[in-house]
């Protein structure tokens, strides 16, 4: 896998220095991206998955964030430690990124024109009307219309949605290999995101683009990625082909997550929530940032994270993608629907006597 | 959403608010600033085209009309060697007003400069600088000009140049200040995103937010350079004599106070006026840039 992917992530430890103390944002993350191939990043707020790619892009906020180790191949090469002057002729030529506000990602007192051109400038000699003309071309293809007289328009003047297929038009421009979206369509309203959505995954998929998805949002994931990464607290979690994560979910992590999604034909039955709250993140993480809240959590879940290891007898759609989770005591088929352990006498692991300090909620 | 919305017009006042029409709205938004309007208009049309309608009399000697009072022939009167004062007033608005242009002009592209390297780079580069501001702000403005003006000898060229000299260091607090929040802004990331150098993002994303409100603070510091430019002529450190500089005009119109009131009045009004019109266009203007304050303003007349 490591040596055709396009993105290879490997061991990823990002740390941020606060004068809280340090702050453990990304604790080993080990993820694959292949050419042209579109992957999801799930998790929530806080699990590390926008400094994932921040990381990738080499736009950690200095001074405080930091790449502690680990690799980011790209194509091959290891981006930390490349020069800047690299990365730069990289950004936005191979690798480029959608945000998630439109709102506050174009420039309030820069016209639209400008802003688009501004990605070619960057990286080729162009000259004005000959941009121009390419940044028209650049709206008209994600359908805004009447491109040339939008040019000299301001952001204040486009609506969410129009704003944010200016992004991903801007995002295209160089035709990249890859696209980093980070919850493209968080900030849109309902209605258009699911067209958003659309342009975004239509448009990769005919430049041949890949695309890392991320998001929290499961039913997008569902619709349009490959194979998801599920992340919690600075850890991949689990990852699989999208039909098989779904299907057949091994880590508890992940069960909890899609217990909470709303199932239209499960009307009337009661949302589970997980219980407990996401660890701090300024702790150390010590054994599985996960085994506070998990109901499967076994003693060596206290004291050691179980390393990212295949699982299960093969895949539900014959993809031939690994299925990976990170658990000492997977969840099997029959536990899933009822979302506990049923296996006779068993009782979640109480914590050792230094970890029942440490964490004020204890045993769940 | 909203907000977000307002903050994003703040940034950028509406197309529809310029031009004439923009003038307009601002002039009817407050009777404040259609005085401050007024003043600067007719000072500027005092030094663009007063000279030209009244003569080059300015230093015109006529003894045989020496401290004369107002009267049709002399509007505002004749100072001691029987020069016009209109004239002469007329005259010292554009000595006034190119002061002040000097300054400003010196004095904000320096410090933005500097402040948006202390922004941008931050680290030891903006603590050095920052600190060599304050070496500035310890002393008071007006003091530390006059005793640069005097060290570099009298005249309104290094007057000009001292005044500048203190000044720039406000440019330098504010531009810093505005690019240590424009750099956390999410369109700077996105434009690093899309591979732009540091050099691109100043002069597209920075210079271009910075300016709306530094060319505000320049017409505010205006009508304050006009001042310390008279303050210091009266005090024998600018201007010389003959020059028709207002300052000048009213050092030596002091011993002439008991016996020719307009000798002092006109030239002190002149320039009371000016400094007024100049500060009230820097606080109508900076109220105005604020969408809340102009909703605030609008509601009121409706």
């Amino acid at each position: 896998m490591t040596g055709e992917a396009l993105l290879s992530v490997r061991d990823l430890v990002v740390r941020f220095d606060t004068p809280q103390g340090e702050v453990h944002a990304v604790n080993g993350v080990s993820l694959d991206v292949g050419a042209g191939e579109t992957v999801g990043l799930v998790g929530e707020s806080g699990s590390g998955k926008s400094v994932t790619s921040l990381a990738v892009m080499g736009l950690l906020p200095a001074p405080a964030g930091r790449v502690a180790s680990g690799q980011i191949l790209f194509d091959g090469t290891d981006l930390i430690g490349s020069p800047e002057r690299d990365l730069r002729r990289l950004r936005g030529k191979d690798i480029s990124m959608v945000f998630q506000d439109p709102m506050s990602s174009l420039n309030p007192v820069i016209t639209i024109g400008e802003q688009v051109t501004e990605i070619l400038r960057a990286h080729e000699q162009v000259g004005k009307a000959d941009a121009r003309a390419r940044a028209a071309d650049l709206l008209r293809q994600v359908g805004i219309p009447n491109a040339e007289d939008q040019l000299v328009r301001f952001p204040h003047q486009f609506s969410g949605g129009m704003r944010q297929r200016v992004m991903i038009a801007m995002a295209l421009a160089l035709h990249p290999r890859l696209l980093i979206a980070d919850e493209p369509t968080t900030a849109l309203d309902v209605t258009i995101q699911a067209q958003v959505l659309e342009l975004l995954v239509g448009l990769t998929r005919d430049l041949g683009t890949a695309l890392l998805l991320i998001s929290h949002d499961l039913g997008i994931m569902a619709r349009v990625a490959r194979r998801i990464a599920v992340m919690y607290a600075g850890f991949v979690m689990e990852t699989a082909s999208t039909v098989e994560l779904f299907a057949n979910p091994r880590h508890p992590y992940t069960v909890g997550l899609l217990n909470s999604v709303p199932a239209i034909d499960d009307r009337g039955k009661a949302l589970r929530p997980i219980e407990g709250a996401p660890p701090d993140l300024e702790e150390p993480p010590v054994g599985c940032p996960f085994a506070p809240r998990c109901a499967w959590r076994v003693s060596s879940c206290w004291t050691e994270m179980p390393p990212l290891r295949p699982i299960g007898e093969g895949t539900a759609d014959g993809s031939g993608l690994e299925h990976e989770a990170a658990c000492h005591n997977p969840v099997t088929a029959e536990e899933v629907r009822g979302a506990a352990p049923l296996r006779p006498g068993f009782v979640p692991a109480p914590p050792p006597a230094a970890a029942a300090t440490a964490s004020p909620e204890g045993p769940a | 959403m909203m907000e977000e919305a307002v903050v994003s017009a703040a940034a950028a006042p509406p197309k529809a608010a310029s031009g004439w029409r923009g003038v307009w709205a601002f002039v009817r938004a407050s009777w404040l600033n259609a005085l401050a309007v007024a003043i600067v208009t007719i000072v500027v049309l005092m030094a663009l085209v007063g000279p030209l309608l009244l003569g080059n009399k300015a230093n015109a000697a006529d003894f045989s009309a020496i401290l004369q009072g107002p009267s049709a022939s002399h509007w505002l009167g004749t100072d001691n060697v029987g020069r016009d004062l209109l004239a002469r007033i007329v005259a010292g608005a554009r000595i006034s007003l190119a002061s002040a242009a000097l300054i400003v002009l010196l004095a904000a592209p320096f410090g933005c400069a500097l402040g948006i390297l202390a922004g941008m780079v931050g680290g030891w580069v903006d603590e050095v600088l920052m600190r060599f501001t304050d070496l500035f702000f310890a002393f008071p403005a007006f003091v530390l000009a006059a005793a640069i003006a005097a060290t570099l000898g009298p005249s309104l060229e290094h007057t000009i140049l001292a005044v500048a000299i203190v000044y720039w260091p406000w440019y330098a607090r504010l531009a810093r200040s505005q690019v240590l929040t424009l750099r956390e802004r999410e369109f700077v990331l996105a434009a690093r995103v899309s591979g732009s150098s540091t050099g691109g993002i100043v002069v597209r994303h920075m210079v271009r937010n910075v300016l709306p409100i530094v060319a505000i603070q320049m017409s505010a510091d205006a009508g304050n350079a006009i001042l310390s430019i008279s303050a210091l002529s009266f005090l024998g450190l600018g201007a010389q004599p003959p020059t028709p500089e207002w300052g000048t005009m009213m050092a030596g119109a002091q011993d002439y106070l008991q016996t020719a009131w307009w000798f002092l009045t006109f030239p002190g009004l002149t320039l009371t006026f000016t400094v007024l019109g100049f500060n009230l266009l820097g606080d109508g203007l900076r109220d105005w840039i604020d969408p809340r304050l102009r909703g605030v303003l609008r509601g009121g007349r409706v």
